[in-house]
């Protein structure tokens, strides 16, 4: 399904190669239901329906994500239904998260609202992560 | 390390761009130059843009090493640079050089500089010199470029059959689609 090498995740170079990659970014207005795969970064301030794979993720305030998140970083200011798969994820304090975050590194900001489990793994579990489990690990 | 763990500082949302900033000497040089060069416009690091309301664009761009699979909706400005999937709806949908659309694409007006294969309906077509476009075009205006490639047919019909033009518009998911739990009752079933 997924043409994004997810395998890669926790290897993807920190530096030059994944800032130069080109934003996406979808607006207030914006809504899409399917698949979104870039190893760049991608800003979600609309609504997304379904799987998200990319080098990083930021939801804003408003944008609203139902499905599951496969990044490298991932930002949540808004609101998200369904799992996060990312070494390092960061939760604002406005962010209203429904779901696991499967993760490496977390930080949670006070006033964030987050129902679910939020399960350590470690590195190589990102790095071998060639599908997404079904049900619970 | 990485920029992303970084809370050090209590920041509060509201007040925005200046407590991520500072709260390292390392990250912030990284995240800046990310964004001077990702984001001409906003010259703020990645973390304020994200928390910050009043810059949220309504202006939606898909950059070209996105690639999505579905169906794209928006009452604002759609720019593709990357590959769709899909069928795009919005307001003035522009499809640049190197992009590539499978599906149909709706708008007001639709400037095609890449490669559309399916259909375009808009009031306004635009097909510049490096379109490449299979399929037809329903328009009320079009204006083609020299060196555009197209397959299909011209059509003048954009808004004639009323009943089956006008329920492409109402589709449009209102300015509040972000609330998720609204979906399945609202009329965005395409």
């Amino acid at each position: 399904m997924s043409a994004l090498p997810i395998a890669n995740l926790g290897k993807m170079p920190r530096g030059q190669d994944a800032d130069a990659l080109p934003v996406s970014e979808l607006g207030t207005a914006f809504r899409v239901k399917g698949l979104l795969e870039t190893e760049g970064d991608l800003y979600v301030y609309g609504t997304v329906l379904g799987r998200i794979n990319a080098g990083r993720v930021i939801v804003g305030v408003h944008g609203a994500v139902e499905g599951d998140v496969v990044a490298r970083d991932v930002r949540i200011a808004g609101r998200l239904i369904g799992r996060i798969f990312a070494l390092n994820v960061t939760v604002d304090s406005s962010a209203d998260i429904e779901g696991r975050i499967f993760h490496h590194t977390i930080a949670v900001e006070r006033g964030a609202r987050i129902d679910g489990r939020m399960p350590w793994r470690p590195p190589s579990y990102f790095e071998t992560l060639d599908q997404l489990p079904e049900t619970r690990p | 390390m990485s920029m992303f763990t970084r809370s050090d500082k209590p920041s509060d949302q509201p007040s925005g761009a200046q407590p991520r900033e500072t709260a390292s000497p390392a990250a912030p040089a990284a995240r800046a130059q990310a964004s001077a060069q990702t984001m001409p416009a906003a010259a703020q690091p990645a973390g304020a843009r994200a928390s910050a309301p009043a810059e949220v664009p309504g202006v939606s761009v898909i950059s070209k090493a996105l690639r999505i699979t579905g169906q794209l909706e928006s009452t604002e400005d759609i720019r593709i640079d990357g590959e769709v999937d899909g069928d795009v709806r919005g307001l003035t949908v522009t499809v640049g050089a190197g992009a590539k659309v499978n599906g149909t694409v709706y708008g007001d007006a639709v400037e095609v500089s890449g490669t559309v294969d399916g259909k375009i309906e808009a009031k306004k077509v635009v097909l510049t010199g490096t379109a490449h476009m299979s399929g037809d075009v329903v328009h009320q205006e079009v204006r083609i470029e020299s060196g555009a490639f197209i397959d299909g047919h011209l059509k003048p019909e954009y808004g004639k059959s009323a009943v089956g033009r006008a329920a492409h518009a109402p589709k449009l998911a209102p300015a509040t689609a972000h609330v998720i739990s609204e979906q399945p009752n609202g009329a965005a079933k395409a």
